[in-house]
């Protein structure tokens, strides 16, 4: 097949995938819309869709009409912030094979490690949150080292581990948090305030996109792709992974060292999961105050399979990820559909997206035409030559 | 310590532990069976959200429990169904599937919770805990005559139905496995589906029904979730046992009666947590327990396992260097 029509059957396959999500998403919309009447019901389900697809990014009201706004692309790109990096840590594990689903425990646990440093350690500002987005990403990564050698020393499940591992680090934090860490002051469980050196400051002055706030660390989400990519693509390790993640056994035939990979490959998505905490935390908190999971790691799931494993792709689905979540957030307040239609929708799109013989039909006819096409080319030439 | 340990020993103690179990039980025979078949289902956790929910809904509204336990099990198998669909007909990673569904089970079943509820309560609820009360539940059953035995008759008797059909299912599912046709071919499948397929067993017939078996078996795990062991749904509140169920699977060799005495650890180490919080120690110490037992359970399996292959691995040597 020829790269031109690759090219255009994944995005034919996409958007397909993208539209049985919305129309399931707009049967729920439609079950779930107030009105008595199916005329009434109707316009409730376009209202709704309107807020969920142009919502994210344009404000409608009756009396000035639509219009762009800056503040919520803002958020949005804020939003893709954490999200970009578990869906980076997600890719570099599952690249190797290795389904490892502990970016969730991760990135509350980088969050924790980054909120502690950003408290307890008197450091100059400019030096301080570098240090403590550092000591989030080290101590998820050291996390991390349990599945991985236990994987590869003892073969036991990588999955289950870093699941159960998720629930071990969202009670001991909770546990911390409540005994040790909390300000007693408060009137709930949060930490005490951050130092104002461990900040990580807004690009532009907060009254250009007026209040929204978008660090450095959309920057620095951005800087981590093109690293990952780097490494993914252009050097030797991120081509043992990728080797590994196709065929574990030729790798090893080719003497490649599997355990020390399926290691680095842990290693390195726990602190990015880590420092995608430490980032969020530091950037748009100034307190610790987590008391559950917060759900990164499994939107980091879907967005590497949207993405297809590749770095590059990331950020494209981390923004179309949140677009999506911002889009029900405000369907669930205008429109009263509750917020949780987001699930639905990413769990609908994820399928299909890892459905391998998804149009598999459609992809047969263009394979077809390719040969067939090729076959009278080489014909051509042959009655020419 | 001392005292402690007397708390221990209590009828209470032991019947919590066959109680909190059962569900576990149930997920880890459904995890068996797919197993055995030759893959992986890691959406049990889904699974049995989607049915508790299902489960409490339709007990609430028939007003009979028994049509909840119903829905809650036709939910598991039709998902289930749908989970293989995408497995075996769209070739989708199945482990994937799992995760899909457990994505949906987590906020997709408050979504539905909340538009169900909002349709019919006329206002959105975030759990089902309101609408279900004892007489909705499925119910305890005392066993006569066993109840009257002191200490082990408040063990055994007193139980609700579905932890008797939790352990009675694994003897039936460990039957299924080895004397009957059906489990042959699962096992065939799962060992070498192309054999299986030479002698004429339809391959992806079998992967559905062990599919659908799990899907069952996850219905009667979410079933008791909303309506034995909590009155009604709520958010998470199969909290991981789907997972810690693909851990029992693995620690029990993959075999019933293994299983069973995994599901019966974790419920020990769940129902010690509880007993941890009660004298005083913080919940938040006390609940990451099972799923630590889990870990420790799994490297403890392994090495086990290892050396057994080990061993055996060094007998075969010998024998060969002997015949030599």
């Amino acid at each position: 097949m020829t790269k031109r029509r690759q090219i255009r059957f994944t995005i034919i396959r996409s958007l397909v995938a993208i539209c049985i999500a919305l129309l399931v998403a707009t049967l729920l919309i439609f079950i779930s819309a107030g009105g008595d009447s199916f005329q009434e019901k109707l316009q409730a389900t376009g209202e709704a869709l309107k807020q969920m697809l142009i919502g994210p990014l344009f404000r409608m009201s009756k009396k000035k009409g639509t219009s762009f706004e800056l503040k919520r692309l803002a958020d949005i790109l804020a939003a893709m912030i954490p999200t970009i990096f578990t869906g980076l840590s997600v890719c570099i594990m599952f690249s190797a094979n290795q389904f490892n689903l502990g970016a969730e425990g991760g990135i509350m646990l980088g969050a924790f490690a980054s909120a502690m440093a950003a408290i307890y350690l008197p450091l100059p500002a400019g030096l301080h949150p570098v240090v403590a987005v550092l000591i989030g990403g080290t101590a998820v990564a050291i996390v991390m080292l349990l599945p991985a050698l236990l994987k590869t020393k003892l073969n036991v499940s990588e999955m289950v581990c870093s699941l159960m591992l998720n629930y071990i680090i969202m009670y001991v934090i909770k546990f911390l948090m409540n005994t040790y860490l909390a300000d007693k002051s408060r009137g709930q469980i949060m930490s005490f305030p951050f130092r104002e050196t461990a900040n990580i400051p807004p690009i532009v002055n907060n009254t250009v996109f007026s209040g929204a706030k978008l660090t450095w660390g959309f920057v620095i989400a951005i800087f981590a792709v093109i690293l990952c990519g780097l490494f993914m693509y252009r050097s030797r390790w991120g081509y043992a992974i990728r080797m590994i993640g196709i065929n574990q056994d030729f790798a090893k035939y080719s003497g490649m060292k599997v355990g020390s990979v399926i290691v680095l490959s842990q290693i390195l998505g726990g602190f990015l999961a880590g420092a995608g905490g430490g980032i969020e935390m530091l950037g748009r908190y100034t307190n610790f105050s987590w008391s559950a999971l917060p759900g990164y790691g499994w939107t980091g799931i879907t967005i590497a399979i949207l993405a297809g494993n590749n770095p590059y792709m990331v950020p494209f689905a981390a923004f179309f990820m949140a677009y999506l979540s911002k889009g029900c957030d405000l369907m669930a307040t205008y429109a009263k559909v509750p917020a949780q239609l987001i699930d639905i929708i990413q769990g609908v799109i994820f399928l299909f997206f890892a459905a391998e013989q998804f149009l598999s039909g459609y992809r047969q006819r263009l394979v077809v035409k390719s040969a067939e096409e090729e076959i009278a080319a080489r014909a051509k030439l042959q009655k020419e030559g | 310590m001392l005292n402690f340990l007397k708390m221990l020993i209590t009828p209470e103690f032991f019947f919590s532990i066959i109680r909190i179990s059962a569900p576990i039980l149930f997920a880890t025979l459904a995890a068996i069976v797919v197993e055995k078949a030759g893959f992986a289902n890691i959406g049990l956790e889904g699974l049995m959200m989607f049915s508790a929910l299902a489960g409490s809904l339709v007990s609430y509204y028939t007003k009979t429990w028994y049509f909840g336990l119903l829905a809650a099990l036709a939910t598991g198998v039709m998902m289930s169904l749908i989970m293989g669909f995408f497995a075996f007909k769209l070739k989708t990673d199945i482990i994937l599937v799992g995760v899909a569904i457990n994505m949906m089970g987590s906020g997709g079943t408050l979504f539905l919770c909340k538009v169900i509820t909002n349709l019919t309560q006329g206002k959105a609820m975030a759990s089902t805990t309101g609408l279900i009360t004892k007489s909705l539940c499925i119910p305890d059953i005392t066993i006569p005559f066993i109840n009257k035995i002191p200490f082990l008759g408040s063990v055994i008797s007193g139980h609700n139905l579905l932890t008797y059909l939790a352990f009675l299912f694994c003897l039936l599912t460990s039957i299924m496995l080895y004397k009957t046709p059906l489990g042959l071919n699962i096992r065939a499948v799962g060992e070498n589906p192309n054999a299986a397929s030479s002698v004429g067993v339809s391959v992806l017939r079998i992967k559905y029904t062990a599919m659908a078996f799990s899907g069952l078996m996850s219905g009667f795990g979410g079933a008791f979730m909303s309506m034995a062991y909590a009155q009604g749904w709520s958010l998470d509140m199969v909290s991981g046992r789907g997972f810690i169920a693909l851990a029992a699977q693995a620690m029990g060799g993959g075999e019933c009666f293994g299983g069973m005495l995994s599901a019966i650890v974790f419920g020990f180490a769940q129902a010690l947590g509880i007993k941890f919080s009660a004298i005083g120690l913080d919940s938040n110490l006390a609940s990451p327990i099972p799923y630590a037992v889990t870990i420790i359970g799994l490297v403890i399996f392994a090495i086990v396992r290892n050396s057994k292959i080990r061993k055996q691995h060094s007998a075969a040597v010998l024998a060969k260097s002997e015949a030599k």
